[in-house]
């Protein structure tokens, strides 16, 4: 469970959070909000990427202030840019990176990587080059790095941004596939089928927060 | 973008261990500099070609590759030596320095760059008692090589959108963006290795 206790964030003297309140614990869980919203701010508390000005953010009542390494090894995060996120040259080794924190045997870590590339279909490209991939491909991959490490909760910040749509649906497909808890931020609020709750962000505060029925025609009324 | 330039395959030279790609490389160079018999140096010279080309599946179009850059520069040296001491030496340093970097070139595209850190990580160890973290050295270079492709993708950006501009003469147009493409690259890189659990990799040693 996410729990975000009174969180208020400022950067460069402005307010990009004021006050947020929540209690995270659905399985899908979407935050939708215009640009400069705060909604990518609210996504880089969870992990503890980014640390409050004021409140407190807790994994599992793990303080993202002081236990910054357990809530890291509970909460996965998925970039918008997948060239920011992968690190090794070819995609097995991107994902042996990921295990690394964890001093594996070697062994163990070849058996992992075998795993991951499998459950993501990407064993047929254990060994290409990462940056000759396509978008999606390559944003499977990041999400793949990710997800290795088995954490509880995976945060995806705008996955799907930089995707034509036919890749965007794969990488959708995929993240609704996984079995731990999600929280996608997105502006395609079609993305959104099947959450079981959405959060509409708007100049730093929670506008509404619902049921996708509830909350994304509140959003896009507001856009009208 | 990622550079890499390990080219996967299941040849009998990518199967050999990194640390015996490795020494085999050191003990080679330093046979090398022993051959002064042109004979042997042509031989070696086709061995390592063959081993290259056909042993390691790479082809002869890759033999090129890796040879092109540095004709200038042969051709340069074999003209001195040739000048300076005899035709031999010539024909010696030239095919000396073409097979070392073949070698170099075939160890390159023949291990993973994870292989290589950990054989660095290995190395360095022995410095670990004087405070040295090999792991951080390591991981360190490997990230050298995979943002020296990236620094070239954001100036040729940048050198198309000024010139777009008509600016591609203007130093300050091009360093300034860069700069802040840059910088902006590396928070976004440093954010995700901390998302990806390396902000205490160091102290975990």
């Amino acid at each position: 469970m996410i729990s975000v206790d009174h969180v208020t964030v400022r950067l460069q003297g402005r307010v990009v959070l004021d006050d947020v309140a929540l209690s995270l614990t659905e399985r899908r869980i979407g935050v939708i909000g215009d640009n400069g919203s705060g909604k990518s701010t609210l996504a880089k508390l969870l992990n503890g990427l980014l640390l409050p000005d004021e409140g407190t953010v807790t994994v599992d009542g793990f303080d993202t202030r002081s236990h910054g390494k357990e809530v890291r090894s509970r909460v996965g995060f998925l970039f918008q840019n997948p060239d920011n996120q992968i690190v090794m040259p070819t995609v097995a080794e991107d994902l042996a990176l990921g295990l690394k924190p964890l001093r594996l045997e070697a062994e163990r870590v070849r058996q992992c990587v075998s795993e991951t590339l499998e459950r993501f279909a990407l064993s047929h490209m254990a060994d290409r080059s990462a940056h000759l991939l396509s978008g999606g491909e390559k944003q499977l991959v990041a999400l793949a790095g990710v997800m290795i490490s088995e954490p509880d909760i995976l945060v995806c910040d705008e996955p799907t941004t930089l995707l034509d749509r036919r890749n965007a649906a794969l990488v959708m497909k995929t993240i609704a596939g996984l079995s731990c808890m999600v929280i996608t931020v997105t502006h395609h609020v079609e993305h959104l089928d099947g959450f079981d709750r959405v959060l509409v962000i708007d100049e730093g505060r929670v506008a509404h927060d619902g049921t996708p029925d509830q909350a994304i025609p509140s959003y896009l009324e507001s856009l009208s | 973008m990622i550079a890499g330039l390990y080219l996967p395959g299941d040849s009998v030279i990518h199967q050999l261990s990194a640390p015996v790609k490795l020494s085999l490389m050191v003990v080679m160079g330093l046979a090398l500099v022993l051959v002064d018999h042109i004979f042997v140096m042509v031989s070696v010279a086709i061995t390592t070609g063959f081993v290259f080309s056909v042993l390691a599946g790479l082809g002869f179009a890759r033999l090129w590759l890796a040879t092109r850059p540095l004709l200038i520069w042969v051709l340069f040296i074999a003209l001195a030596q040739f000048w300076f001491v005899t035709a031999e030496a010539a024909v010696l340093v030239s095919l000396r320095l073409v097979t070392l970097v073949w070698v170099a070139a075939l160890v390159t595209y023949t291990t993973r760059l994870s292989e290589m850190s950990d054989v660095l990580v290995a190395i360095c160890s022995v410095f670990r008692p004087l405070g040295v973290n090999p792991e951080r050295i390591s991981f360190l270079i490997a990230l050298t090589i995979r943002l020296i492709p990236s620094v070239f993708e954001i100036v040729r950006d940048v050198r198309d959108v000024q010139k777009a501009r008509g600016l591609e003469r203007s130093y300050t147009a091009m360093f300034v963006p860069v700069l802040t493409r840059l910088l902006r690259e590396a928070d976004a890189l440093s954010d995700a290795l901390v998302a990806r659990g390396f902000e205490r990799w160091g102290d975990q040693q």
